[in-house]
């Protein structure tokens, strides 16, 4: 689909948005052809909704009327500035990067998983190691204060032999094994890293090319709101913010300070 | 000190993250353990089966950890059992909003064995003092 096709199809869309008339709305959206499909889709939600609550919520419309009008605006801003083609270009590498996060995530995943199976594996064979080991210090300890008959110090001699030629090096070399697995586990590093970089580098064109194109549109008093919402992750830069806690001691304090 | 066979309930979406919880709590001793993956799997656990412990992370989907503890708080045969939240969650109303909920301990991640066990002590104290 050529560009000049969208931005018509847009126009149409935006235009029947504007008027707030609910079956116009409908009509325009359904003779356009397939437009980039969020766009469509969102319209014909936001049609749907008008519809739907038109007469129950008359002052709603005032809302639709107003969101026609902004859109309107921000779409004639952005071809004024040029800044259609750009968004255009930008969006096309997003489904590109979405693969990349899942590929991300995925490899993340994987290693996650080799490293927790090696430790299944390495830690049960530290543990025999270290009970066997606890068992023939105690019998050690038994010759040195001189309880134990000749014939149990042979055995004694004998089993210590044995474990350090064959428990010990057998159970190190499962260890050192997963050990090994640990650190191959780590590969990911160097491929996500690669991927993450490409994707940084996405994420801020992307913003520059949004944040230019809202500073252009948006009203002086809509401006630095903040999002408030309690479901946010973890904190990726903590510097210069006080909402945020950095450490455990912080929580902890935090909630002392409140008497929990 | 604390019955090592309590019954211990992890919920993370993550399964890395239940099992690492998993293996610390054996560590500690704790080796009677079962995982859900969101609030909505817990909830339906915690009221088929018995279980004396909740360790929860936050963000989660179908049901978050809050509406989980706010849930079991809300409920009168689940309400006085101990809910750590285990989370990447840092803003400290946050913290906060866990606490009013009844939460019986906060901690954040990235997080060490150590934090882990001192927090778990913590709480069985408390409720050994009730």
């Amino acid at each position: 689909m050529s560009a000049d096709n969208d931005s018509d199809e847009l126009e149409a869309l935006f235009d029947s948005l504007t008027a707030a008339a609910p079956p116009l709305a409908a009509a325009a959206v359904s003779t356009a052809a397939p437009v980039a499909e969020s766009l469509s889709a969102a319209a014909v939600v936001a049609a749907a909704v008008a519809a739907g609550t038109e007469g129950s919520f008359p002052s709603q419309d005032a809302v639709f009327d107003r969101l026609g009008k902004m859109a309107r605006q921000l779409h004639n801003t952005l071809h004024e500035l040029g800044y259609d083609k750009m968004l255009e270009k930008t969006m096309t590498s997003l489904p590109d990067a979405r693969d990349r996060l899942a590929y991300v995530a995925n490899l993340t995943e994987q290693a996650a998983c080799r490293v927790l199976n090696a430790t299944d594996v390495a830690q049960p064979a530290m543990t025999a190691l270290e009970t066997e080991a606890k068992t023939l210090r105690e019998r050690w300890d038994r010759v040195f204060a001189n309880q134990m008959t000749t014939a149990e110090f042979k055995k004694l001699a004998e089993d210590t032999r044995a474990y350090l030629s064959a428990g010990l090096p057998g159970h190190a070399e499962i260890v050192n094994a997963q050990l090994l697995e640990i650190m191959m586990a780590q590969d990911f590093q160097d491929l996500t890293g690669q991927v993450i970089k490409k994707i940084v580098e996405l994420a801020q064109k992307l913003e520059n090319n949004l944040v230019s194109a809202l500073l252009e549109v948006v009203p002086q008093n809509k401006r630095s709101e903040e999002v408030t919402t309690l479901l946010n992750g973890p904190v990726i830069n903590a510097e210069g913010r006080t909402d945020v806690v950095v450490n455990q001691q912080q929580v902890d304090d935090l909630l002392g300070s409140l008497g929990f | 000190m604390a019955d090592p066979k309590m019954r211990i309930l992890v919920v993370d979406d993550f399964s890395t993250m239940r099992r690492i919880v998993r293996n610390l709590l054996k560590e500690l001793g704790f080796t009677n353990v079962d995982e859900a993956e969101d609030g909505a799997i817990a909830l339906q656990k915690l009221q088929a089966e018995t279980f004396e412990f909740v360790v929860t992370d936050w963000n989660m989907p179908n049901m978050d950890g809050l509406t989980l503890l706010q849930t079991i708080r809300a409920t009168p045969a689940l309400q006085h059992l101990p809910v750590l939240m285990v989370t990447a969650e840092a803003k400290k109303e946050n913290i906060i909003a866990a606490a009013q909920a009844g939460a019986s301990g906060y901690i954040v991640k990235p997080f060490t064995s150590a934090t882990l066990s001192e927090k778990l002590n913590k709480i069985f104290e408390k409720m050994a003092a009730k």
